[in-house]
């Protein structure tokens, strides 16, 4: 009788222990993936405006695959890597391609008069107070995110890219 | 075969029972010493102490050793001493993973990839604080149970063997009348604030049980505060992030549903005869305050194309150690930055050859207009830079996004100009003019017009920026509690003891033996000198019979 009473304590005591603990680690190992990560799913974003104010949602693309690209007209390898981009696209765009870049906050001045030195027809976003970056908990420009049809992240690149390696990326993006 | 485990008083005591739960006879090994009592727990059988273990008695008594407690705490303690090697993740605004290469080399490398960087959030660190939870629950739960139990229902009358092997023990004669004295002496234990108990010639005298709780209710403490700090994983109960705020401009605080706006910002310095001699000519900010508002979003939070939707909740003005606060938010001021930048100037254009002026014209930085009409000359704005620099393909651009260094290119059409007009480069700020050499690029044009801004009146700045540092703790007032729960535990533990006297009469021979969990001086002096009172002579040092000192 008293044994079987001291069980029942014991076994709801540990029970309890673990659920509490169980918690507390999985929160602590769950908080390192908050990152997007090769593999992972690539944050949400809803209704961001392009440059002519339609509003772009990435889950549009689903099933599609799709080039993020975070870029400022303050930072030379992103711009210096945007012809490329443009190239690339023109190339794969038949086969479902989708590039959305991602301005970096900047006014509408500055973009705006920035994009007429360039003839780029692959969608221009525009970040508003670093949300999206955020999301991305982008560390440095310009970094590049390749989602796969599947609609998880393939492949994470920072720094400027050539043509020759945006076509490869896109080769492996095209087999998903 | 099962262990017999009945005592000669008739009780059944569980396995591993050290002295007789009711009468205090030496049991097991106990019996077959005859030095001073082992007394720890009043020598009852801890919960765990079981004949025939089970995975869940074996778990349960891993998690009751002492031993396994303290190696532990040792364990964690070491595993803490690494997060203070190097600098923490958490103590970066903007963080960096190259940071620990750059500064500490391979070492650094080492330390971020094996995880150090962020000991204190690691799946490892927080199992340990959940063992050692685990340890201290169960460890007391092993423990304060069994001597509640054993506290709780004291025989008055023990075993001989039991007083005689207390570390504390007198034996005498007795002259007068048995019951007579023993009134005597009960009195005198009761002028000493002990509760006494007289049964069949036996007297038991206890004070200061609830010391023996002390232990446990800091125990207690203990857990909570260290549930407290497990709960800070807790979604939403910990927070600590950075904003900028522009004056006269509203921020979004990240990761919350708030907005802050900057109305005002200050900054007071502290004068030269109020700095130190080493100071003087410096500027030391005495106290900085922002005019602050709060704001709780209520639609388009998340869009960065839709203007949010904003409802004013709380307005303060935030000194350092004076925070905003709104349910549990709170928003320290943290740093300043009063770099004067440009908002809107009012420059006239200047016909050099001529000594004519037109205008002024009104020039915002962030958003100017695409043409200025001035006398028979029109400005088209073909680009605007916030921050100029030429790069390296010799292309100009922005450096970052911030206004500064504003550059503005127009197109001016007009009298003596050709059809389609001429190209002009106009930095507001006079080093700027100089550092790009605006008049090399204008090159003839230079030499015809120019833009001034004649009077400091027709300048006007940007706001200052102010910086807050925006925390949530919901755990705070359980860490605090817990930690006074545990004070108290730890002041009941330290500042009584509990002291108990039993002694036995037979055939008027008195033996008496004592028992006190520290300051057994102490208990010597208070036994003797109750004797004393009652009529008979001991010296306190006499009634001592050895044992551990503590």
């Amino acid at each position: 009788m008293k044994g079987r009473k001291r069980k029942i304590t014991q076994v709801v005591i540990l029970i309890g222990i673990l659920l509490l603990g169980g918690y507390a680690v999985g929160t602590s190992l769950f908080k390192s993936d908050e990152k997007p990560k090769i593999g992972g799913r690539p944050p949400a974003f809803e209704n961001v405006a392009d440059v002519e104010g339609n509003l772009h949602s990435l889950a549009d693309y689903r099933g599609r695959p799709v080039i993020i690209n975070f870029w400022g007209t303050f930072c030379p390898p992103c711009v210096a890597e945007m012809p490329a981009i443009e190239r690339q696209y023109q190339k794969y765009k038949d086969q479902g391609l989708v590039v959305l870049a991602i301005n970096l906050s900047e006014d509408d001045i500055t973009v705006r008069d920035f994009l007429k030195r360039f003839n780029l027809s692959y969608t221009i976003l525009r970040d508003r107070n670093r949300m999206i970056e955020r999301k991305y908990a982008l560390r440095s420009y310009p970094t590049t995110f390749f989602i796969g049809r599947d609609g998880r992240i393939l492949d994470i690149d920072t720094g400027g890219m050539t043509d020759e390696e945006i076509e490869r990326y896109i080769l492996r993006l095209l087999e998903t | 075969m099962l262990e017999n485990t009945k005592c000669e008083c008739g009780h059944q005591n569980p396995p591993d029972t050290a002295l007789c739960e009711s009468c205090g006879k030496p049991l097991g090994t106990e019996a077959l010493t005859d030095g001073p009592l082992e007394m720890r727990y009043d020598g009852v059988a801890r919960r765990s102490q079981k004949s025939n273990p089970n995975l869940l008695d074996r778990i349960w008594s891993f998690f009751s050793s002492v031993k396994v407690a303290v190696v532990l705490i040792v364990i964690t303690l070491i595993a803490a001493i690494f997060g203070t090697i190097l600098p923490q993740e958490n103590a970066f605004i903007n963080f960096d993973p190259s940071w620990y290469e750059e500064h500490y080399g391979l070492a650094g490398k080492i330390y971020y990839m094996l995880g150090f960087s962020r000991t204190y959030e690691s799946w490892w660190f927080i199992t340990l604080l959940v063992m050692i939870g685990a340890s201290l629950v169960i460890c007391s739960l092993d423990r304060v149970v069994p001597l509640y139990r054993a506290l709780n229902k004291q025989q008055v009358r023990k075993h001989i063997q039991f007083l005689t092997r207390q570390r504390v023990t007198y034996a005498a004669d007795l002259e007068d009348d048995d019951a007579e004295w023993m009134r005597k002496l009960a009195e005198q234990f009761r002028k000493r604030r002990f509760r006494v108990r007289v049964e069949d010639n036996a007297l038991l005298a206890e004070k200061n049980r609830f010391s023996r709780w002390g232990p446990y209710i800091n125990h207690v403490g203990l857990i909570i505060f260290l549930l407290a700090v497990l709960a800070r994983a807790i979604p939403g109960w910990q927070l600590d992030e950075y904003v900028g705020v522009r004056e006269g401009e509203i921020a979004h605080i990240p990761e919350t549903n708030y907005y802050v706006k900057n109305l005002d910002f200050e900054v007071e310095f502290y004068s030269d005869d109020e700095l130190p001699e080493r100071l003087k000519g410096t500027l030391r900010p005495k106290r900085f305050v922002t005019k602050a508002e709060l704001y709780v979003c209520e639609a388009n939070c998340g869009s960065t194309a839709l203007e949010p939707v904003l409802r004013k909740v709380k307005e303060h003005d935030i000194v350092v150690n004076d925070p905003l606060e709104y349910k549990g938010l709170k928003l320290y001021q943290f740093d300043y930055d009063t770099t004067p930048r440009l908002k809107t100037i009012r420059p006239v254009l200047v016909d050099l050859k001529s000594g004519e002026t037109y205008g002024p014209f009104e020039l915002s930085i962030l958003e100017p207009e695409p043409e200025y009409e001035l006398g028979p000359y029109r400005l088209k704005l073909i680009t605007r830079f916030l921050d100029f620099t030429v790069n390296a393909d010799g292309v100009p651009g922005n450096k970052s996004s911030q206004p500064n260094a504003p550059a503005f290119l127009f197109l001016i059409e007009g009298p003596d100009l050709p059809e389609g007009g001429e190209t002009f480069f106009y930095f507001p700020i006079p080093t700027d003019r100089e550092r790009f050499g605006q008049d090399l690029i204008n090159g003839e044009l230079a030499e015809r017009f120019d833009f001034r801004v004649t009077d400091m009146a027709h300048v006007e700045f940007l706001g200052d920026v102010s910086y807050l540092n925006v925390r949530v703790d919901r755990a705070l007032p359980y860490i605090f509690a817990g930690a006074f729960i545990s004070l108290i535990g730890l002041v009941m533990g330290f500042y009584w003891q509990h002291r108990r006297v039993w002694l036995r009469i037979d055939d008027g021979r008195l033996t008496l033996g004592a028992h006190t969990n520290k300051n057994w001086y102490g208990l010597r002096s208070e036994v003797a000198a109750a004797l004393r009172s009652a009529g008979l002579e001991a010296d306190p040092k006499s009634l001592d019979n050895g044992g551990k000192r503590r």
